[in-house]
């Protein structure tokens, strides 16, 4: 196989396109689309200063790395979800790309800043966290935001994540969640800073070969907390469709966020903008006590639950 | 036969393929959740491969996320 740009042998092949690029070529590609889905979606622009939601992992160290190499303002932020040995690897991976590149790192550290760790919300039925871990990232990642004024947060979400969430929402017809589900997401309410995923159209391989081919140090396991997740489930359904026809995941996505996101918004659906200040915290939310601070409650009253009886055991 | 060390757990497999493509086929693993890399290169499903290759298998599904 042949780079389509140069003709030199390929590293990468993209199979959706039917084309593949050497490893010289390849950053160049990829770099065009994520700047082609910056402007297409009018994102953000140069003057702009984005908050990158990093995790240690591939896909938001990639994004960074590139928004950075495009001349974008782009500083990073991480938080310390306190899931053991993983957490602190994923720490140590972001604070040694910020130190390498020379980029602004914040950080909120959950047991330090909010007495809780992201191991103490998981649910009774299930055992997993995930679902209140997003919560948490997305209030932190947007109050720390709208704190030091960044006008936009954008997050790694690339396009395995977006066709497993899709599938997800299909699944169980989240139709409020199908509405809303997209590469922008706008604010509305001024403590609501807008979400963009730059990377939704480039799938998960393809940042892992951007990561590998610019030494991007990233941590390569999954989060031990998501084994068994749903969402692990549908990205490998998802895969077996596109083995036998690839573009499957890609046709999925864009051809959901171009007709049936249209047709769900024509029916209605509802597009949180009937938003108020929680009365514990201030941040947005459509109920009295926002969902983050009912977690938060949770979570503390976990620890607490843990500590009794520790304290009983001894 | 083919070295596979597959990550993160570094597992080591040997195994008979002709191509890389055929490699991740007979490991049951998906193409497009996985990065082959020799040498630190990344290869594509059509590169051959030899008796004597070394390959590293990279995992690039990631999850959980909400």
């Amino acid at each position: 196989m042949h780079c389509h740009r140069c003709r030199r042998t390929a590293n990468v092949e993209i199979r959706r396109s039917r084309i593949a690029f050497c490893a010289a070529c390849y950053p160049e590609w990829f770099h065009e689309q994520v700047e082609n889905r910056i402007r297409h979606e009018r994102m953000f622009g140069k003057t702009e200063r984005v908050l990158v939601a990093v995790s240690g992992g591939k896909d938001s160290l990639a994004l960074w790395y590139a928004l950075k190499h495009l001349g974008y303002q782009a500083d990073g932020m991480y938080i310390r979800l306190g899931i053991g040995d993983y957490s602190r690897r994923s720490q140590a991976r972001c604070e040694a790309f910020a130190e390498k590149w020379g980029l602004t790192l914040h950080q909120v550290d959950l047991k330090e800043d909010e007495g809780f760790e992201v191991p103490d919300l998981r649910e009774a039925r299930s055992g997993k966290p995930c679902a209140a871990c997003g919560a948490v990232k997305r209030y932190h990642f947007n109050r720390l935001a709208a704190d030091l004024g960044y006008e936009v947060v954008a997050t790694g979400h690339n396009l395995d994540d977006e066709a497993a969430t899709l599938f997800g929402n299909i699944v169980h017809w989240n139709v409020d969640y199908l509405g809303r589900q997209g590469p922008v997401l706008e604010s509305t309410h001024p403590k609501l800073v807008r979400k963009v995923k730059p990377l939704y159209r480039l799938s998960e391989r393809e940042t892992a070969a951007y990561c590998v081919i610019s030494r991007i140090d990233y941590i390569i396991e999954e989060c031990p907390m998501a084994r068994g997740a749903k969402s692990l489930a549908y990205k490998d359904m998802l895969n077996t469709l596109e083995e036998q026809q690839p573009g499957a995941k890609h046709r999925f996505v864009v051809g959901f966020l171009k007709e049936g996101r249209r047709a769900l918004s024509e029916n209605g659906f509802d597009p949180a903008t009937d938003l108020h200040e929680c009365e514990r915290c201030g941040q947005p939310t459509t109920n009295r006590v926002c969902s983050y601070c009912a977690l938060a409650e949770r979570g503390r009253r976990k620890v607490i639950q843990l500590e009794a009886r520790y304290a009983g055991l001894k | 036969m083919v070295k596979v060390t597959i990550l993160p757990q570094r597992e080591v497999r040997e195994v008979e393929a002709s191509t890389v493509a055929q490699l991740l086929r007979g490991l049951g693993l998906h193409r497009d959740a996985h990065l082959v890399v020799r040498r630190e290169q990344i290869l594509t499903g059509d590169v051959r491969l030899t008796e004597d290759d070394e390959v590293e298998i990279l995992p690039v599904i990631s999850g959980g996320r909400a």
